[in-house]
């Protein structure tokens, strides 16, 4: 009987293995929808950004722009600018399976990462405050500015991809 | 007799004019704006990538348009051959035969300046739409498309332009196979537009092939011009 005993207590513990096992892989993929959920919410938002800055430039080098045209875009890029470091949470950078042209650096390098995205903020800012006053070189100086924050963080954090 | 006609001299064959002078400059216009588009690209010059593609826009109308009315040699009827002519000549080159007395491309070159072209031409055009990661540069017709279009343009620009440069690898090596194994030097007659045969086959009669006309080559270059300088322009009024 001795046998059987080893025998049971064996498939419990196969079964305690098992259930164990199962839980961190759960627990694993459910980590892992989530950190995809997050890039998938970060390329949104930064597509958004994108989308509004093409608007407002294809006006900027128009001879006569549509100013409202352009205060909407900048308007938009000013409330989402300030969101920029949370759209990038701990465990949200590069990893197997996973795509996204964020480079490590931003979790390594974090006060640089927030200083340039600081200065986006700003410079998006005061491009919205320029632009309500309408005068059209004063924008096209001022996005030229903030156009330059985005590459200057690019160029360090980001992956080019195309 | 002129110096763009075949001269016999006795014992040393023909010397025959085989590249017109426009399909010459539009080889020599095509590297160097290659060349500058990419430098201008890779120096974040984008004001200037952008006209020299516009310029190369107007580089590739006209070598299209001079396949149908340049000289003999640069239209695409006389080099644009079936498969059973590629094979045959890849199949000749395979066992190293006699080395080809025709003039102009061979039907494998042909293909290849075809492939040039066309793929040149598909990357000057999804160019004209890309945007970049900003959505701050932008190509002349990207005002067209949405955001996601424009980025979408910009990958295939960069696939595209991948695919150009391994043709330009596979055009440079076939240079060099030529040059070393066959010893047929495919430089020079593209640089000063003339070759010398030996006059060992039939194809080498000692006359040069037949010249483009004239009046076709400034309507083309006129059109080509104004396509070119229309699409830097976003084809706007």
């Amino acid at each position: 009987m001795a046998t059987w005993h080893g025998g049971t207590r064996r498939v419990w513990r196969s079964a305690l293995f098992a259930a164990a096992g199962l839980a961190v892989v759960t627990v694993a993929s459910a980590a892992a929808a989530d950190v995809l959920g997050v890039i998938a919410a970060r390329h949104a938002h930064f597509k958004e950004i994108g989308k509004a800055a093409k608007a407002m430039s294809e006006q900027l080098k128009s001879p006569t722009p549509e100013i409202p045209v352009v205060q909407a875009a900048v308007k938009q890029i000013d409330a989402l600018a300030p969101q920029l470091p949370s759209w990038f949470p701990a465990g949200s950078g590069p990893a197997p399976g996973v795509k996204t042209e964020a480079k490590a650096d931003i979790w390594t390098k974090p006060d640089e990462f927030k200083r340039d995205a600081a200065a986006f903020a700003e410079a998006a800012h005061k491009l919205d405050v320029i632009a309500a006053g309408g005068d059209v070189s004063a924008i096209r100086t001022q996005a030229q500015a903030m156009g330059q924050t985005c590459k200057t963080c690019h160029e360090a954090f980001r992956q080019r991809d195309d | 007799m002129t110096d763009e006609d075949a001269v016999r001299r006795p014992g040393r064959g023909f010397v025959v004019k085989i590249w017109d002078a426009p399909t010459r400059w539009v080889h020599g216009l095509i590297i160097a704006l290659i060349g500058l588009a990419w430098w201008t690209e890779s120096h974040d010059q984008m004001d200037w990538h952008i006209r020299i593609g516009c310029a190369l826009l107007g580089v590739v109308l006209f070598r299209l348009a001079w396949g149908f009315f340049g000289g003999a040699t640069a239209r695409f009827s006389s080099f644009v051959r079936g498969p059973g002519a590629v094979l045959r000549y890849a199949a000749k080159l395979a066992r190293g035969g006699v080395a080809e007395e025709g003039v102009g491309h061979n039907p494998m070159g042909g293909w290849s300046v075809v492939a040039l072209l066309g793929v040149m031409a598909a990357e000057i055009g999804v160019g004209l739409f890309c945007v970049d990661v900003d959505g701050l540069e932008s190509g002349p017709l990207a005002d067209r498309v949405s955001f996601q279009a424009g980025r979408a343009a910009a990958h295939w620009h960069t696939v595209l332009f991948n695919a150009l440069l391994a043709l330009i690898a596979l055009h440079l090596c076939a240079i060099a196979f030529y040059g070393i194994v066959r010893k047929d030097n495919l430089i020079g007659p593209m640089l000063t537009g003339r070759k010398r045969l030996a006059g060992r086959n039939g194809d080498a009669t000692g006359a040069s092939p037949s010249r483009g006309s004239g009046v076709m080559f400034w309507v083309s270059a006129a059109v080509a011009a104004g396509v070119a300088v229309w699409a830097s322009l976003g084809f706007k009024i």
